[in-house]
């Protein structure tokens, strides 16, 4: 145990020193008309849009935030960007329908396939998928832990959250949720897991130690479908986007008590929130715009037009 | 202290895994066509409750029986039923099944729905159901010669184009509504058995009817009414082009503007 966390340690050290200097800027992907806008956070300002191809959806940058990955459902493949250079560095192989992914600490990508009903591990080094790994029905949600030991996928259609073991590459827990599972995400001490259900209107939390939930809440918002989950640095807050309630939530981490909500863009899904928690980032699928809202008053201050139908979101800082 | 939780831990995981080995064997009875769009909507409804099965420890089974077989059980945990109006009141009407979900399949029959048999739960859209639609479309589109539909194979919103393209791989033929109606009904089902973790009639009945919230590939988390009814959208229809999603938007009491709304 105590050599497993000098060695993480070692690699987050490693990790940590090379990476490249922040670029501040907001990719996101717009569904409807394939493409990815590139934003200036600091700015606001839209640099320039880039086309990689068909239907994306899931984005996420490797661990050194060097390269951005965009899921491309049309083309079931996996489009890389060099963040620093916005040059497009071709296609990985993706299997059937990648819908979103997340990316492990040691760079693999743990793709859903929602029309196979199974997760891939996919290594960006080799464009090899390296394991399939058997889930519920429509495969949407996935998120790794900050140890990179679990990775959670939800199956919508079958209202579970499968637990991952990454040494085994084994589903070792089901968890039956709420209607609909989509949205996940971990505590930043890795003690905690959320899970949002769009249909069944809950939030819940899982507790990573005996995959038992310790707490529900049903989201009162008024037409409220609960989607992407970003949790504040310091595990106190919660961020909840809600589709056609054109609202984020803010709740108390532990509680689930709703503190606040923000006015934001139409069927709100994804959501990136800044490394120092201050800024929450948008992407409204039916507005075509990305809000930004700042989290120390819970206002939006700016809402910036993106292409059709923005679906996700990663921040470079 | 930290021994004790430990143990209690290693007691827990251990006690989940044997209930994990042990599966809960649950057998849904059906009288109906063995063939056709119910019949294929029947069996991705299966297909899809075993596949949620294998994670949660459940094996589902369809059995097929005559009226009279079904009527010479003892006991059922639920009765699936894609016959005539007269046939689906003569079951759930039977004592030995009050306490037993009879689900309606395809019969629209506005009499079934105002019978208020606590046992009797009807999936498929009734008439009413259907005229009241038509009717708010109508008021706005007076010209239009649409109809109404419970389900339609380009319907796309709520993950509906997930359903139908699965339907349409495992079948080769498009969703209807009658294949909506056996795939939501098993569905319904299976979600009930994985949270009540029971295969008692009168536990599933009561989950049914007061509990569920549950996901049909249709927008809001279905729920039955007391007249028995699962409240949901319908489709209006033209030229087998999906017009318009009725309740129409704006129409006074959302989804119980369609139909029979209570019996009380």
């Amino acid at each position: 145990m105590k050599l497993k966390q000098l060695i993480l340690s070692t690699l987050v050290l490693v990790s940590a020193s090379a990476w490249a200097d922040p670029t501040y800027r907001l990719f996101v992907t717009n569904e409807k008309d394939n493409s990815v806008s590139v934003i200036d956070s600091r700015t606001g300002t839209l640099e320039t849009t880039l086309k990689l191809g068909e239907r994306p959806r899931g984005i996420g940058l490797s661990p050194d935030h060097k390269t951005l990955y965009v899921a491309l459902s049309g083309d079931h493949a996996i489009g890389m960007v060099n963040v620093a250079t916005l040059e497009l560095l071709g296609n990985l192989k993706a299997g059937q329908d990648p819908e979103t992914f997340a990316v492990h600490p040691n760079g693999n990508l743990y793709l859903s396939n929602e029309d196979d009903a199974k997760a891939s591990v996919l290594n960006p080094a080799t464009n090899e998928i390296i394991e399939e790994i058997r889930v519920g029905l429509e495969p949407e949600g996935v998120a790794v832990s900050p140890d990179g030991s679990i990775v959670l996928v939800t199956s919508e259609s079958t209202n579970m959250v499968h637990v991952i073991d990454t040494a085994a590459h084994k589903v070792v827990a089901n968890i039956l949720v709420a209607a609909r599972p989509r949205g996940l995400a971990f505590s930043h001490d890795g003690s905690r897991a959320y899970v949002s259900s769009e249909i069944g209107n809950e939030v819940a939390i899982i507790d990573t130690k005996t995959y038992a939930i310790t707490k529900t809440a049903t989201v009162d918002v008024p037409r409220s479908k609960p989607m992407a989950i970003k949790i504040s640095p310091d595990d106190k807050t919660l961020y909840l986007t809600t589709g056609r309630a054109a609202k984020v939530v803010i709740m108390d981490a532990t509680t689930l008590e709703i503190k606040s909500t923000a006015d934001v863009g139409n069927r709100v899904w994804g959501a990136a929130l800044s490394r120092d928690g201050s800024t929450l980032y948008t992407a409204n699928g039916v507005s075509n715009t990305v809000s930004v809202v700042d989290t120390a008053t819970s206002k939006s201050v700016m809402e910036i037009k993106v292409g059709d139908s923005p679906w996700g979101l990663v921040l470079d800082d | 202290m930290r021994v004790i939780k430990k143990w209690l831990f290693v007691l827990l995981i251990g006690l989940s895994q044997s209930l994990m080995a042990q599966v809960q064997d649950v057998s849904l009875h059906y009288v109906g066509p063995t063939k056709g769009s119910v019949w294929q909507g029947l069996q991705q409804g299966l297909d899809e409750a075993n596949i949620q099965g294998e994670f949660l420890g459940q094996k589902y089974t369809l059995h097929v029986v005559s009226m009279e077989e079904l009527m010479a059980l003892d006991d059922a945990t639920a009765i699936l039923l894609a016959t005539d109006e007269q046939q689906v009141l003569a079951i759930a009407q039977s004592e030995k099944f009050a306490n037993v979900a009879v689900f309606n399949l395809i019969s629209d029959s506005d009499a079934l729905r105002s019978a208020c048999l606590t046992n009797l739960l009807s999936i498929t859209a009734s008439k009413k159901m259907k005229q009241d639609a038509l009717a708010q479309w109508l008021a706005k589109n007076s010209e239009s010669k649409a109809h109404v539909q419970g389900w339609h194979e380009d319907f796309v919103k709520f993950a509906a184009s997930q359903l139908n393209s699965r339907f349409k791989k495992a079948h080769g033929v498009a969703m209807d509504n009658d294949a909506w109606s056996g795939w939501a009904a098993v569905k319904l089902l299976s979600d009930t058995v994985a949270r009540t973790q029971s295969t008692d009639a009168a536990v599933t009945l009561n989950y049914l009817k007061n509990k569920i919230a549950f996901d049909g590939q249709k927008g809001a988390g279905a729920t039955f009414r007391d007249t028995g009814q699962l409240r949901q959208l319908v489709l209006l229809v033209e030229g087998n082009k999906i017009v318009a999603e009725a309740p129409l938007r704006g129409v006074k009491g959302g989804l119980d503007s369609l139909g029979l709304k209570s019996c009380k």
